[in-house]
């Protein structure tokens, strides 16, 4: 069964379009990855789901039933973390969570253990009676977490809930996403982290200038590009590459610059290995290091969008 | 439920917030204290418990009814104690003229069909305390005047009856119950201070935006009324918790004087916060940042404080420093709080609390209508 479809969803912000006719489902019980560098409209488009903005077109129907027809119906089952940390810092962890699950119809002993058991959840029972004031950034992320959590939603959308921690804590969330989803909710997750979407992700859409450009299974999106390989080379100095030369060889479909690392992206059968490695030596551009690389989720968003995620 | 539930949430974190509570509470406190004490002298010669200017009050009177004479005599004779001083009007002489021109703080005129009071301003506080005082007076004897007419046997009975003093200790004027400066500005520092509630009403939704939180508010199963109303709510509680404290500890450490009827200066105080959060309410709807509102509304509160006697009372006015005094709503406020506790005079509560609830309808409907026209809080 589908927890979410989404038909032609357009959001524009005056003239420019952030969401551009958007088309996609979400079954229940997976893990919804939403890759897409910044800008790309993933937080505009959660937030239409989630009804904090309205859409110019398009329908979005969750659990069977037209979003903005039901909102208090839908509200009720989903939890967002929003991108920015949404939380008082004057009020204790333990009372954060508990205000907003009490805005969810939670009351008396229902509320008290729910409560506490998000925190528990996202670790931070022992932290209950400190102020956020007083944690770090992967905490306070942590305690956004635990906000959307306690009124146990059917539909659980986390927008770059990683962005700006330490890797512990990274780990941390990643593991209770899948927690999280072994409980039986669905998750949407947004991030531009293509290794974070790769490793926990069961589906995946690959979203560029408000469009999906790819979705399904990551075997899926790879398979796209079965075709293809990366190959990186990296340099002793790049001012002399001339990045249309390497173009122009044989098989190459795109180049692209990062630093000292050269990344050619050339068609699997093209045996061109030896035409690209004389162009360096002709050019008298010194070779350090070069090395292949199996198609993964950076390349398929290479392959697609002609940029990699993080220049984007 | 969830109106209760938001308010309190408001109550809670409001209170954890150490610079709302100095604000709304010890800096009226503490300046209570410094006006209080320091301009005594600016009232009168300096005794901390002395009246308000009442030593330079003078009633002119004109009596042509000569058996009244004595009792009027020993009526002002108490008077003179607290600072009124009568004088008989020259012969040749307009009584109201004097008053305009102001020779005169008051004029009575008491003849054969009954007796009239003319001031020059009622609303000053010396005008309240003139009035509060003769009101009395002037009553008591139109009685005797319309006994004297009806049934001339019994005026010497009503007469005796009349010297006794009832008609003074039926006053709340007594020497011990006039304006000191502490009282003044107890009164002046607490009008002030509640109007003071516009600046955290003008965050109560902007910094929920900044926070982000408006949109963990707006995604939970509640209605956009319920978070405003809510916050309302909670801002208007904690305000009144606020205004409340002060004017306990004026009472208890300052001994100030709020008068009998402590139920209308709530009531006048109470919809004088909810006229500022509105206020400061509606200005954040007016402006697209957060900041944006602040001069305005410290420039309003500004004006408003100091034309309406906060720092030092507005005497006789005129052009445009009348027209200022006549547009802070701390005039009115402060005028029915010392009309009420000091000439036992009501009349002016109901304008107050009339203004007060009308600027707060005013700015609530403006609210509610830009609010639902956002997207978002
Ligand atoms: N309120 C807004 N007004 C105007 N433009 C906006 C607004 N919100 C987002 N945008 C623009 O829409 C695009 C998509 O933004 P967003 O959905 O936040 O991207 P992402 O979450 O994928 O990084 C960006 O170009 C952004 O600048
Ligand atoms: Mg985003």
């Amino acid at each position: 069964m589908n927890i979410l479809e989404i038909k032609h969803l357009t959001k524009k912000f005056g003239d420019f379009i952030a969401v551009d006719d958007m088309s996609l489902t979400v079954g229940e019980g997976e893990i919804f990855g939403f890759l897409g560098s910044n800008g790309a409209g993933k937080s505009t488009t959660i937030n239409m789901i989630s009804g904090l903005l309205r859409k110019n077109n398009g329908s979005i129907k969750m659990l069977g039933k037209e979003t903005n027809k039901h909102p208090i119906f839908i509200k009720k089952h989903i939890g967002l973390v929003p991108q920015e940390l949404a939380i008082y810092e004057d009020l204790t962890a333990y009372e954060n969570v508990s205000f907003f699950a009490g805005l969810y119809g939670l009351r008396g002993e229902k509320l008290r253990s729910r409560t506490i058991e998000a925190l528990e959840f996202v670790g931070l029972a022992e932290k209950h009676k400190s102020y956020p004031k007083s944690f770090s950034g992967g905490m306070k992320r942590r305690l956004n977490i635990a906000c959307a959590i306690a009124h146990q939603p059917k539909l659980i959308i986390m927008d770059e809930p990683t962005v700006g921690i330490d890797p512990q804590s990274r780990k941390y969330i990643l593991q209770s996403v899948q927690k999280l989803n072994e409980m039986g909710c669905t998750i949407i997750y947004t991030s531009h982290y293509m290794e974070e979407v790769e490793e926990i992700c069961t589906k995946i859409a690959i979203i560029d200038h408000g469009k999906i450009i790819a979705d399904g299974t990551k075997e899926q999106l790879k398979s796209l590009i079965t075709d293809s390989k990366l190959i990186y080379i990296d340099v002793k100095d790049t001012d002399h590459v001339d990045i249309d030369a390497i173009k122009a060889i044989p098989g190459v479909a795109n180049v692209t610059l990062a630093e000292n690392t050269i990344q050619i992206h050339t068609e699997l059968g093209a045996n061109n290995l030896n035409q690209i490695i004389s162009y360096f030596i002709e050019n008298k551009i010194e070779i350090r290091t070069l090395d292949e690389k199996e198609p993964n989720l950076e390349t398929v968003f290479l392959t697609l969008t002609g940029r990699t995620l993080r220049d984007a | 439920m969830n109106i209760l539930k938001i308010a309190w949430k408001e109550v809670k974190h409001d209170f954890r917030d150490i610079r709302t509570l100095v604000f709304m509470i010890a800096f009226p406190i503490v300046l209570m204290l410094i006006l209080g004490t320091a301009l005594t002298g600016a009232f009168d010669g300096g005794d901390f418990d002395d009246n308000i200017a009442l030593d330079d009050m003078t009633v002119l009177y004109e009596n042509s009814n000569e058996p009244i004479q004595q009792p009027f005599d020993a009526f002002t004779k108490e008077l003179e104690k607290s600072g009124i001083h009568f004088e008989r009007l020259s012969k040749g002489t307009n009584g109201k003229d004097q008053v305009e021109e102001n020779q005169a703080d008051a004029y009575l005129s008491i003849d054969e069909d009954g007796a009239k009071l003319y001031l020059n301003d009622q609303n000053s506080i010396g005008g309240s305390v003139i009035q509060g005082s003769l009101a009395s007076f002037v009553d008591q004897y139109n009685l005797i005047t319309e006994i004297s007419k009806a049934a001339p046997e019994k005026l010497d009975t009503v007469l005796t009856a009349s010297t006794d003093h009832d008609y003074i200790k039926d006053q709340t004027l007594l020497p011990d119950q006039q304006p000191g400066s502490m009282d003044y500005y107890a009164i002046v520092m607490t009008t002030m201070i509640a109007l003071y509630a516009a600046i955290s009403a003008a965050h109560l939704i902007t910094q929920e935006r900044s926070r982000h939180t408006a949109d963990r508010l707006m995604i939970a199963p509640i209605k956009k009324s319920e978070i405003f109303m809510g916050k309302l709510i909670g801002s208007i509680a904690i305000n009144t918790v606020c205004i409340a404290l002060v004017v306990a500890f004026s009472i208890i450490f300052f001994h100030a004087n709020w008068g009998e009827h402590l139920g209308l200066v709530a009531l006048i105080l109470l919809t004088e916060i909810i006229m500022a959060i509105s206020f400061g309410l509606g200005l954040s709807f007016l402006f697209k940042t957060p900041t944006a509102p602040m001069p305005v509304i410290m420039i309003v509160l500004q004006l408003a404080a100091f034309f309406g006697g906060a720092y030092f009372p507005i005497g006789d006015a005129d052009g445009l420093l009348k027209l200022m005094t006549n547009i802070s709503p701390l005039t009115l406020e402060n005028d029915a709080m010392f009309q009420m506790i000091y000439a036992n005079d009501l009349s002016l509560v109901i304008p107050a609390i009339a203004m007060n609830l009308g600027i707060s309808l005013l700015f609530l409907v403006f609210s509610t209508f830009a609010l639902s026209r956002r997207e978002g809080l």
